[in-house]
């Protein structure tokens, strides 16, 4: 199946690129490996007027240390640049394995950092060919009024099925969103929406160009739970950043993937942690919070009840290699 | 000739004779071939498990520039796919994916254009999407004819069941459910027809194997079935998926006769799973009956298949019936088979045909009856098992049996005995046993026929009509050609895959490449070596049967290979043959087809242990290792054989732990690669082979099938390793991590609650 | 632009190769170029099939790119890894462990393992599951993929060394 008919733009700045986006009507689909978007186009999921690839625009590539001990990473970074990136490997091996968990080295080959941000959410009544669409019927995010996943659900809760999100919030990430307004920065956890349709706040006309992380000493681990190593979606993500050693911490950020429309914080899990340690009572304390805190689920991909039960296995296993770091 | 024990080509580790071709990129596959004004067909399919059609307006896809023809069943209501069965949708359709309208047009673009201009009215029907929905008492009838949505039944009984039953001192019942299930062949389905003559449909398409393929499209067209040519030149993977043609290949045959331009179909990534014709949803029951010190007195097993909306594949329901006998030496064998009619594509098989889902649950079965008596399992099994000079319930006769062997091979290599019982929790292993016919007459005959010509510079042009998909066939075939004629496996050139030139050969299913074709291939070889001794024992002043052919020198027995003037080299013989007086251009025939009335000659034979850890937290099974040994008869290429077992590990491991269509009403919600799990490098288990090779009687060279015996083995053994780390039998496939987890969660309860 | 003209060099070549957004590089490089060895697989970058190595030797899948992104790039296809007239060592090997068997995933999944050779000549473990689990090989379970890669640098263009 050949893709849709568009006009394909390719920006040689960012200056280039935002113009297109300020006099471009909507339906202006951004590009960067095109690993997701090639294939939403292919199933018509997609069917941009235009397409603007972001993948060579200088001012969106690579790592920078800040003056600040920060971190920049340029949102059209290929994810191969990152896991590669010897300042990322040495300072974050937990978010270096994040970026190395995305699909497959092909993948990774192509895909960039600001595509695996953007991620669209996917949904398996959605995410579909349009033959296959049109024989179930449209739904919330292709033109009806019903969700195929949950009957009655008034939002779209597709899931945000992208491994790097977590293991940015959880050491505080923030994303630059420039249009020809200006520039505005936000943390990653306010970037996203829980709407599988609109599910950031980027606006049409911007772009998402790049990443900051602050400077830390905490320690942060990532796990993932998927069918295949080393080419899958997961069923499942957790990060988790914590101050102190061993069983001890006095802040814990706790964020899980993949199971739901937005990355999901898990704040009352943290408070018993800190408060109980991060001993098997409190792991136990963390573990009895995730149903109230994940809410209903949907049975995308898998069942409920398993992504409950995965959540909990998540964050015992997360914590126990956490308390396992050497200090 | 050499005498078995001095082959000096046979039991190579001889690469591929294609693999330059393979590794370059030069091999073509059907979707490489561009004909002169080909055009691009698209299929439009029914949205709906079960509705009415209306009306259907195809003006204006037929108006748009580009587009070449459009059919529906009104083109051609007289031509059916299946018995039963319209190509294209009559009034009716039965399943979502059904054949309803087809386009052909210059440009892929545009013909995916006129799809969308077709506009069909349907009024939508209350359907049955399910086998366990179609088989409620009082359920809806699928087909006006079919009472309670039976398609066909199969029961055969063997010796007296009730009465062994009976004496049994112990009866066990489990039952075990299996799901829907796709080939996922690397090469996409894919036709292309030319049938711009209508005295001659050609057709590029990969297939198992011709003759089905013309004969089914001869009949469908009015034609002869010589008039049908099937090119397969290359065919990427097959799986039991290239069995029978589809209906693709009947659209693209009725498009180019219409637009008298070739054209090509293929299938979509998510239309590869629509089209499939895998495997379907089936409900199995196992009874087994035994004596108090474990020997098996009566075997019963009862299974209810999902047809899909018309009973395509009647051939394995009444597969299991015969299986139930060749492993056991028993009292009574009973077998209760149905075909259920649902509206959903029709069903075929997967890898491993019927025989790796059955084994999934029977040797998990079985298993659970050991354990009831106490008894080991791998004791239970080689207690039982049959032997050499076997003669079957169903008349089955076993001339090489090495079952025994290949249990106490696996159970010694893969320490068994140190493990069974003995591992950790979560660690788990399983032994599942398994044998497979050679071929075996389900028609009229089982004939595969070889030609072959010796060319005056020595080479050999072999042309023979079982297909290569992957598992190297043509290389063997090479071989056993090299191996009579005492020429070297590069000497052999392979003309294969086209109908109108090679000789008559069934193809490659049920086992019969290597057994069926390599005999003919023999034969054939023999006929011309005969040809060459003819001419050349004369010149030696020796009898024809003298001579000894290897090494590419002709020779007087006893005497030196290379002995000055008593001796030729290959070449230089068929140079005597060809520029003598007599002229003779060496051409060799031959064809094999079993004497046997019904059934097979020869079965395979392999036991397998496999060990697993479940991770009791995730539900994750990780398979650490395969212990394999198969008794295959001789290994005519054990690189190849390795191979094949290979593949064969990955799939079954794939089909008991991964594979799953996952439906949604008459929809399978993971049409793709990517959703449709199956493993890759990283899940990989360490793998052992040992191969028992007792010589057969009747296969060339003393070879048996090695093409499906081992998934069996496989899935049965994997089965029971994941069983044996979770504590309990599993009553269905794939063993998924949400399964294994409600499993584990559930035992954890129930031993709180018990105590400990 | 909707339709225009790239400059794609292929396997050393350089060619100017009209195109539409609606092709991807798979496209050109199978229906422009005829360069048949590139198979087309599922479309949706999961079966790996479609494997080709950009100008840093990565594996990258052609059936993903707008083939608009490739204009003045370069990319190696299964026909360019012969080096006058011999095989690559990665292609000798496929065949000397019998790592290829249907062949359809074949050019594909030696574009995979040409480009953890380029990575690094002598692979560990992990370096080949990683490089390789893009692809599908359904045939061999990756068994003797595997091995033929740990192998390959057992060969000198052609040869076992």
């Amino acid at each position: 199946m050949l893709l849709p008919e568009h006009d394909f733009i390719k920006p040689r700045s960012l200056a280039e690129g935002l113009a297109v986006l300020r006099d471009a009507p909507p339906g202006v689909r951004l590009l960067g490996g095109g690993t997701d978007v090639v294939f939403n186009m292919r199933c018509r999921l997609m069917t941009p007027d235009t397409v603007l690839s972001l993948r060579d625009i200088p001012e969106l590539q690579g790592v920078d240390v800040l003056p600040d001990g920060s971190l920049r990473l340029g949102a059209a970074t290929r994810l191969t640049d990152l896991v590669a990136d010897p300042v990322l490997r040495e300072r974050y091996p937990a978010l270096v394995k994040a970026f190395r968990a995305v699909a497959s080295r092909h993948v990774r080959n192509m895909a960039t950092l600001g595509g695996n941000l953007c991620l669209d959410t996917r949904c398996w009544f959605t995410n579909q060919t349009k033959e296959w669409r049109d024989a179930k019927g449209p739904c919330l995010k292709t033109g009806k009024d019903v969700c195929h996943a949950i009957q009655g659900s008034p939002i779209c809760v597709a899931l945000n099925n992208a491994d790097s999100p977590p293991a940015l919030i959880a050491v505080d990430a923030t994303v630059t969103l420039a249009s020809h307004r200006g520039e505005r920065t936000l943390p990653l956890r306010d970037f996203y929406r829980e709407d599988g349709i609109r599910h950031t706040v980027l606006e049409p006309d911007e772009v998402l160009t790049e990443v900051t992380i602050p400077p830390t000493r905490d320690r942060l681990v990532f796990l993932k739970e998927t069918a295949r190593q080393g080419m899958d979606f997961s069923y499942g993500t957790i990060a988790i950043r914590a101050d102190g050693n061993g069983a001890r911490a006095t802040r814990l950020h706790i964020v899980l993937g993949s199971l739901t429309t937005a990355p999901r914080d898990l704040s009352t899990a943290g408070e018993r942690l800190v408060a109980l340690g991060l001993g098997d009572d409190g792991i136990d304390a963390a573990c009895a919070t995730i149903r109230d805190a994940l809410g209903p689920l949907t049975n995308l991909y898998s069942p409920a009840a398993y992504k409950r039960e995965l959540a909990r296995t998540l964050l015992r296993k997360a914590i126990v290699e956490l308390r396992e770091m050497p200090a | 000739m050499s005498s078995p024990d001095d082959l000096s080509v046979i039991g190579r580790r001889q690469p591929r004779l294609d693999g330059f071709d393979k590794v370059s990129g030069r091999s073509v596959f059907t979707d490489d071939i561009v004909l002169p004004g080909m055009l691009h067909g698209r299929i439009l399919r029914s949205p709906h498990s079960r509705a009415r059609i209306v009306s259907i307006d195809t003006s204006r896809a037929l108006a748009l520039p580009g587009v070449k023809a459009v059919v529906t069943n009104a083109d051609a209501p007289d031509l059916l796919f299946s018995d039963q069965q319209p190509l294209l949708a009559q009034g009716f359709v039965h399943y979502v994916g059904e054949e309803v309208a087809a386009v052909a047009a210059t440009d892929p673009l545009v013909a995916e254009a006129a799809l969308d201009l077709i506009h069909v009215e349907y009024e939508v029907l209350p359907a049955i999407t399910s086998l366990r929905k179609a088989m409620q008492p009082g359920a809806p009838r699928l087909h006006e004819w079919a009472p309670g949505n039976v398609a066909l039944t199969h029961e055969k009984d063997f010796g007296d069941p009730d009465a062994a039953f009976a004496a049994s001192d112990l009866v066990i019942t489990d039952e075990f459910r299996s799901p829907v299930q796709h080939n996922t062949l690397a090469e996409l389905h894919v036709a292309l027809a030319d049938f711009t003559n209508p005295a001659k449909l050609h057709m590029w398409t990969p297939t198992q194997g011709a003759p089905m393929y013309q004969m089914a499209l001869a009949r469908a067209f009015g034609l002869e079935t010589s008039q049908v040519r099937i090119v397969y030149g290359n065919v990427g993977g097959a799986f039991t998926g290239r069995g029978r043609a589809k209906p693709h290949h009947f659209i693209a045959a009725l498009l180019s006769r219409h637009a008298a331009k070739p054209v090509k179909i293929k299938a979509t990534g998510d239309e590869e799973f629509i089209m499939f014709r895998g495997s379907g949803e089936t409900q199995y029951r196992f009874r087994t009956g035994v004596t108090r010190d474990g020997r098996i007195r009566a075997l019963e097993a009862d299974v209810s298949f999902d047809a899909g909306a018309h009973a395509e594949w009647a051939m394995i329901l009444w597969l299991p019936a015969p299986y139930l006998n060749w492993l056991y030496k028993v009292d009574a064998v009973r077998y209760r088979g149905r075909f259920i009619y649902t509206n959903t594509v029709p069903k075929g098989s997967h890898h491993g045909g019927i025989f790796g889902r059955l084994s999934a649950g029977w040797m998990q079965h079985l298993n659970h009856v050991a354990e009831e008596l106490g008894m080991d399992p791998a004791e239970f099994h080689r207690k039982n098992a049959i032997e050499a000079g076997h003669h079957a319930l169903d008349g089955s006769d076993f001339a090489s049996c090495g079952l025994k062997e290949c249990i106490d091979k696996v159970v010694e290599r893969s320490g068994w005995k140190d493990k069974y019982g003995k591992l950790p929790p979560y660690r788990g292993i399983g032994i599942g046993i398994g044998a497979q016919a050679s071929g075996g007459k389900n028609a009229a005959n089982d004939t595969s026929a070889a030609m072959l010509r010796v060319a005056d510079d020595g080479i050999v042009t072999l042309y023979t009509g079982i297909p290569d998909m992957g598992q190297g066939s043509h290389t063997v075939m090479g071989m056993i050609a090299a191996e009579v004629l005492g020429v070297e496996p590069e000497d052999i050139r392979i003309v294969g895959g086209d109908s109108d030139i090679t000789p008559f050969d069934w193809g490659a299913f049920s086992q019969r490449g290597t057994f069926t074709t390599g005999n003919a291939v023999k034969a054939a070889a023999q006929d011309a070596r005969g040809q060459l001794a003819d001419t050349i024992a004369p010149l030696l002043g020796v009898a024809p049967a003298d001579l000894e052919f290897a090494h590419r020198r002709v020779w007087v027995r006893g005497e030196a290979p290379d002995a000055p003037s008593r001796s030729f080299s290959f070449r230089e013989a068929i140079g005597k043959a060809f520029n003598g007086v007599e002229g003779r251009s060496v051409m060799g025939r031959g064809f094999f087809n079993s004497p046997r009335p019904s059934g097979s000659l020869a079965y395979s034979f392999g036991a397998q242990v496999a060990e697993v850890e479940v991770d009791p937290e995730s539900g994750a099974v990780k398979v650490l290792k395969v212990t394999a040994a198969h008794d295959i008869g001789r290994a005519l290429n054990p690189l190849a054989v390795e191979g094949q077992l290979d593949g064969q590990v990955f799939s079954g491991m794939s089909q008991v732990l991964y594979e799953e269509c996952r439906m949604d009403g008459g929809q399978i919600l993971n049409p793709s690669r990517l959703e449709y799990k199956l493993p890759r490098t990283y899940e990989l288990p360490e793998v052992e082979y040992i191969l028992v090779e007792t010589i057969d009687p009747y296969g060339p060279f003393g070879a048996k099938e090695v093409g499906e015996g081992p998934i069996v083995v496989t899935m049965a053994a994997v089965a029971n390793a994941v069983a044996n780390a979770v504590g309990e039998m599993l009553p269905q496939i794939p063993m998924t991590p949400w399964r294994l987890l409600r499993v584990i969660r559930y035992r954890k309860k129930r031993a709180a609650v018990s105590g400990p | 632009m909707k339709k225009g003209f790239i400059t794609l060099t292929v396997n050393g070549d350089a060619h100017e190769v009209a195109v539409s957004s609606r092709h991807t590089l798979l496209d050109v490089l199978r229906g422009k170029l005829q360069l048949m060895g590139t198979k087309e697989g599922c479309t949706t970058g999961s079966c790996g099939v479609c494997t080709v190595n950009n100008a840093r030797g990565e594996a990258v899948l052609s059936c993903l790119t707008p083939a608009l992104e490739w204009d003045g790039q370069a990319v190696t296809t299964i026909e360019g890894l012969e080096k006058n007239g011999q095989l690559a060592p990665i292609q000798q090997a496929f065949i000397d462990y019998h790592a290829v068997q249907c062949g359809f995933c074949t050019p594909g999944v030696i574009m995979s393992a040409q480009a953890v050779l380029n990575l690094t000549p002598t692979p560990g473990e992990d370096d080949i599951n990683d490089g390789l689990a893009g692809v599908i090989c359904r045939c061999t379970g990756h068994i003797k993929v595997k091995e033929a890669i740990r192998h390959a640098g057992d060969y000198v263009a052609g040869r076992k060394a």
